[in-house]
């Protein structure tokens, strides 16, 4: 057997590790996420007085515990999400794809989240047929999902999310834009940094773990891509993301 | 108000989930494995399904194919309620026809039936 050949056995026995870690990763995530939801809805119906009248001491101590059980349900998501994405280059599958069959599919997704919240998601199709990108389709759907999440979570309530496309030269341009919070000039330097939250972030929805747009950005990068943000006049910020049309 | 049939193996979920919607007014019949769904599909007037997909006996997806093949629940709204929330799971509930795909740990029991109660309308 020549060297090439043991290499190959090895790398395949290593991609079978990485594979087995990831379902272990992915079934716990699942039952993790069944334990958190029924605390959930039991801190919910304490807090609504379903199972009866708390006195204001122990209602705020139901209040904390629903949010400390949110905080841990946001690290299983991005732990889900990690799972995903923190993984090495071999894992990407590259393949020519339609990117608005992708973004139509995450926007399904969301569907439950934008009635909850009283947002609008709209789809701004592009009149023109979009070349094919070559590209991983479940991390470009994390791309969407990141950038989608974040502009329902900081939109204010009857706000909209507008997501659209266009084609520049030799590369496909999708931009998400919100009528939320904005990001400060203080946070503009920091806000892909790991672990970054941004104060008026955390004071519009304190539960978060500042991964999702260092994710993203990576995934992006991955992709040969770029990712940059500008806010708009009068409140909120548009996500820009280009991929390179191959 | 609808008869709605609630698939869950989570016997604990399962109560919560049929505790809030009798509480506004729904009639809930429930399943808790693959089999049990099967025989309560048959039940008449069912106006809401609400389908775990992690069965224990056979998966969701199977289930949801063969509600969609009944003459008398091809039009029903099935609302895929789970934890897992991989994209191959959303689309391949869409692809069998589910009516929409919500996380449970995303949403409340209220969020749940404000979304039950959209789709009603």
């Amino acid at each position: 057997m020549d060297e090439l050949e043991k290499l190959k056995i090895e790398n395949e026995k290593l991609r079978k590790i990485s594979e087995n870690k990831s379902d272990v990763i992915s079934i716990t995530a699942h039952q993790l996420r069944t334990s958190l939801s029924a605390l959930k809805w039991i801190f919910k119906m304490f807090i609504d007085g379903d199972v009866g009248k708390l006195s204001n001491e122990q209602s705020e101590l139901a209040k904390k515990g629903f949010d400390s059980n949110e905080r841990m349900l946001t690290l299983v998501n991005d732990l889900l999400t990690m799972n995903h994405t923190d993984e090495v280059e071999i894992h990407y599958e590259f393949k020519k794809m339609d990117i608005l069959e992708i973004a139509e599919q995450t926007i399904f997704d969301f569907s439950g989240e934008t009635n909850k919240k009283g947002i609008e998601l709209i789809f701004l199709k592009p009149e023109a047929p979009l070349p094919l990108v070559s590209c991983d389709r479940e991390m470009i759907r994390v791309v969407f999902q990141n950038l989608i999440e974040n502009g329902i979570k900081y939109s204010h309530p009857g706000g909209k999310v507008f997501l659209s496309f266009s084609q520049k030269e030799k590369e496909l341009q999708i931009s998400v834009h919100d009528s939320g919070i904005g990001i400060t000039n203080e946070d503009k330097e920091s806000i892909f940094q790991k672990f970054y939250r941004a104060p008026n972030a955390i004071q519009k929805d304190n539960v978060g773990s500042g991964l999702g747009l260092f994710t993203t950005k990576n995934i992006v990068e991955k992709h040969g891509g770029k990712i940059w943000f500008e806010n708009v006049d009068g409140g909120g910020t548009t996500f820009f993301v280009t991929l390179p049309i191959t | 108000m609808k008869k709605v049939l609630i698939i869950e193996d989570d016997g604990f979920l399962q109560g919560l989930e049929a505790g809030k919607l009798e509480k506004v007014g729904y009639q809930v019949i429930t399943a808790s494995s693959g089999q049990q769904a099967m025989k309560q599909i048959h039940e008449p007037e069912i106006g809401i399904i609400l389908l775990d997909l992690m069965l224990p006996d056979f998966d969701g997806f199977e289930l949801l194919q063969n509600i969609r093949k009944m003459e008398t629940l091809k039009n029903v709204p099935v609302i895929v309620f789970s934890n897992l929330s991989e994209e191959k799971d959303v689309k391949r509930s869409k692809e069998l026809g589910a009516t929409d795909f919500l996380v449970k740990s995303n949403f409340t029991l209220e969020e749940l039936v404000e979304h039950i109660k959209n789709i009603e309308k």
